[in-house]
């Protein structure tokens, strides 16, 4: 497993006084995979990456990364991972040169090496401003670019990533993909929470937290099977006392999910025999359409739906 | 030199100097406070408003009160009243010479020569002030006209003040504010470049990478003592050209030891900014310690007058043996046993500041 695994968590409990943000986690994370890790806020997932970068000590459990536990110390898990936090982490006062300079400074490189490796990066991030630049300049998009070039600047095996695209543009977080698809094919391992569900289903595998608990880890169309055995039902308001009846609809018992999707629903079927007979009805006030479940679904059901205690 | 080291020194003096505020707060606004506090601190009692209370032929009364104007700390006050009493109470005179019936000369010439000074004491520093000016014409005044004893005195005073002959409160108050504000700058910019660390989220990247703790520690306060000791000399100057602040010790001594006062300084915001979360609480921890620190320091009350427990706080306090050391050295020439005692319990101060901030200093959140 050692062989293959860039990250292996075993039984990972963190405390904070009384309070557990973390609950008996167990999960690996393949060499060069892109692995979503999901959940609600709070759920524990910065605070699952903090553990794995080295920046929390874990109550309980036991936690290697590329090979080291942080009983080994945590300076050389420190040089194996890049660190990309939910804050902008670059400096605003300072030009786009003068933060890699000072992040190449904290991983002590060789200027040489450092030129280099920061060259590279800027042209892989198609970076085409000059280097004086201020970051207080740049677009949120560009910015986010920039900081995942300084977390690559010491060239880690593996990249956490902890909601890298939160409050940029759809079109930034297309570009950010291509460059986290590119980094898994140079053989980067890359962890990475999100709350978009579209950059979740680009994930190799995810793992689903809530409450500090992992509650499902497998790949995002296993889940979707696995979460959805029965086709989905996608319901489209075609009278406008349509949404009056769902209440009554709801507590027949027909419906083990039955949650707002924009204008339209999703449903999902838990016992055929009262769906039968309420289907008719259904007819009269909706468009009924079978669709394949997005990961969406998968996430209201387990993480949002279960959460609020909402299984109906 | 360590890379980390200098990869932070680089980064926090762009930081500083770049915007324009705090290269105001740290070049402009020392001079400003000096000039204000040299200027407004000030012991020497001025401007005076004296009145006066006699008959026309009052010779020697009317000698008094003319080398009283002459002196330059009084001035002629408004003789609209007719009450001495009225003078002071409408704020036309804060002192009044009052003769005796008869007049002051005939008076002296009787054999009881009793003259009266009304002073308005609201300000009682000011009042003790001009009880001694005008004891101190006085003086002057029957001497020169021998009024009392035509023979010399057997003993007379030769009074010499040395190190502040003219004992111009500025000569000894700007040393003192040069302290403070050297203190000021240190504490607060290290602390709250700590702090706006934590509060931008970038502290978590600095502790994310591999660097150990006393990297971050010098990383962040080494530029600021170097910072601070680079604005001694500019205070220095303009101390020197505004007050005429005289420089009889060595530079040499007052560089080292402003260098260890700035270290001590430094650990103190160090220290500081293990306890703030933001800038804010920065802030206001750097004033906490300051205020008191101010009044406890000897700059502008005398720590030997002091309560017991108020001067056992005093001799906590590092600015106390600061402005002390610079007193000395710019006033007197500098006593080595002085100078090195104040530096030693200045050194041990930022060792304890130092240990206690690096084991409260964590490298990871907890």
């Amino acid at each position: 497993m050692a062989d293959t695994s860039a990250v292996e968590v075993n039984g990972l409990w963190v405390k904070y006084g009384d309070f557990a943000a973390v609950r008996n986690v167990t999960f690996s994370v393949v060499r060069g995979e892109i692995f979503g890790f999901l959940g609600a806020n709070g759920a524990g997932k910065t605070t699952t990456i903090r553990v794995l970068c080295g920046l929390l000590t874990p109550t309980e459990g036991t936690v290697r990364v590329c090979d080291l536990s942080p009983q080994d110390g945590l300076l050389p898990i420190k040089r194996k991972v890049g660190y990309m936090s939910q804050k902008f982490t670059l400096y605003n006062d300072l030009s786009v040169g003068e933060n890699l300079d000072f992040t190449a400074s904290l991983h002590k490189l060789d200027p040489a090496v450092y030129r280099k490796q920061r060259d590279e990066l800027l042209r892989f991030i198609a970076f085409d401003r000059p280097l004086n630049t201020m970051v207080l300049d740049l677009p949120g998009g560009i910015k986010q670019q920039v900081s995942l070039a300084a977390s690559l600047l010491h060239n880690p095996e593996v990249i956490f990533l902890d909601e890298p695209t939160a409050g940029v543009t759809p079109a930034a977080r297309v570009r950010f993909w291509e460059l986290i698809r590119q980094l898994a094919g140079l053989g980067k391992t890359i962890f990475v929470t999100t709350h978009y569900m579209d950059e979740a289903e680009q994930c190799q595998r995810v793992a689903l937290m809530r409450d500090g608990e992992l509650i499902a880890i497998d790949t995002p169309a296993n889940l979707k099977k696995s979460t959805f055995p029965q086709p989905l039902l996608e319901l489209e308001p075609t009278t406008k006392t349509a949404t009056t009846k769902i209440a009554e609809w709801k507590s027949s018992g027909a419906f083990d999910l039955f949650e707002p999707y924009g204008i339209r629903y999703h449903a999902s079927v838990a016992d055929q025999k009262i769906w039968k007979a309420i289907e008719a009805d259904v007819e009269q006030h909706f468009h009924i359409k079978s669709i394949k479940p997005s990961l969406e679904d998968v996430f209201i059901r387990l993480v949002e739906g279960k959460s609020h205690g909402a299984s109906i | 030199m360590n890379r980390t080291i200098l990869g932070f020194l680089k980064k926090e003096f762009v930081q500083t100097l770049r915007d324009p505020r705090m290269r105001m707060l740290l070049f402009l606004a020392p001079i400003i406070q000096l000039t204000l506090f040299g200027v407004a601190i000030s012991n020497d009692i001025k401007n005076v408003r004296l009145g006066v209370f006699m008959q026309p032929q009052d010779t020697v009364l009317q000698h008094i009160y003319d080398r009283c104007l002459a002196s330059g700390w009084f001035i002629p006050a408004p003789s609209s009243q007719t009450d001495p009493y009225q003078q002071i109470q409408s704020g036309d005179a804060e002192a009044v010479l009052v003769a005796p019936e008869g007049g002051l000369t005939r008076s002296i010439y009787r054999g009881d020569g009793q003259l009266q000074l009304l002073v308005n004491a609201t300000n009682a520093v000011r009042a003790q002030g001009i009880e001694q000016y005008v004891n101190t014409v006085i003086g002057l005044v029957t001497s020169d006209m021998n009024l009392f004893s035509p023979v010399t005195p057997p003993v007379q005073l030769d009074f010499r003040i040395f190190y502040n002959p003219t004992m111009e409160t500025a000569v000894y108050m700007v040393p003192g504010v040069m302290c403070l504000l050297v203190c000021l700058l240190t504490i607060v910019l290290t602390s709250m470049s700590i702090s706006r660390e934590k509060e931008a989220g970038t502290f978590e990247m600095l502790i994310a990478a591999p660097v150990k703790p006393w990297e971050v520690i010098l990383g962040k306060t080494l530029p600021y003592v170097l910072l601070g000791v680079s604005n001694i000399p500019l205070i220095l100057i303009a101390a020197q050209t505004l007050f005429a602040v005289p420089m009889k010790g060595s530079l040499l001594v007052l560089g080292l030891s402003s260098l260890v006062f700035v270290c001590t300084t430094v650990s103190v915001g160090l220290l500081i900014s293990t306890f703030a979360r933001d800038q804010q609480q920065s802030m206001m921890g750097g004033f906490l310690f300051l205020f008191p620190a101010n009044l406890l320091s000897g700059m502008m009350f005398p720590v030997e007058n002091m309560p017991e427990v108020l001067k056992n706080l005093a001799y906590l306090n590092p600015l106390m043996y600061f402005v002390a050391i610079l007193r000395n050295i710019t006033l007197k020439g500098g006593e080595a046993h002085l100078i090195l005692h104040h530096l030693a319990i200045l050194s041990l101060m930022a060792g304890i500041c130092m240990v206690v901030s690096f084991r409260r200093f964590n490298t990871t959140l907890q």
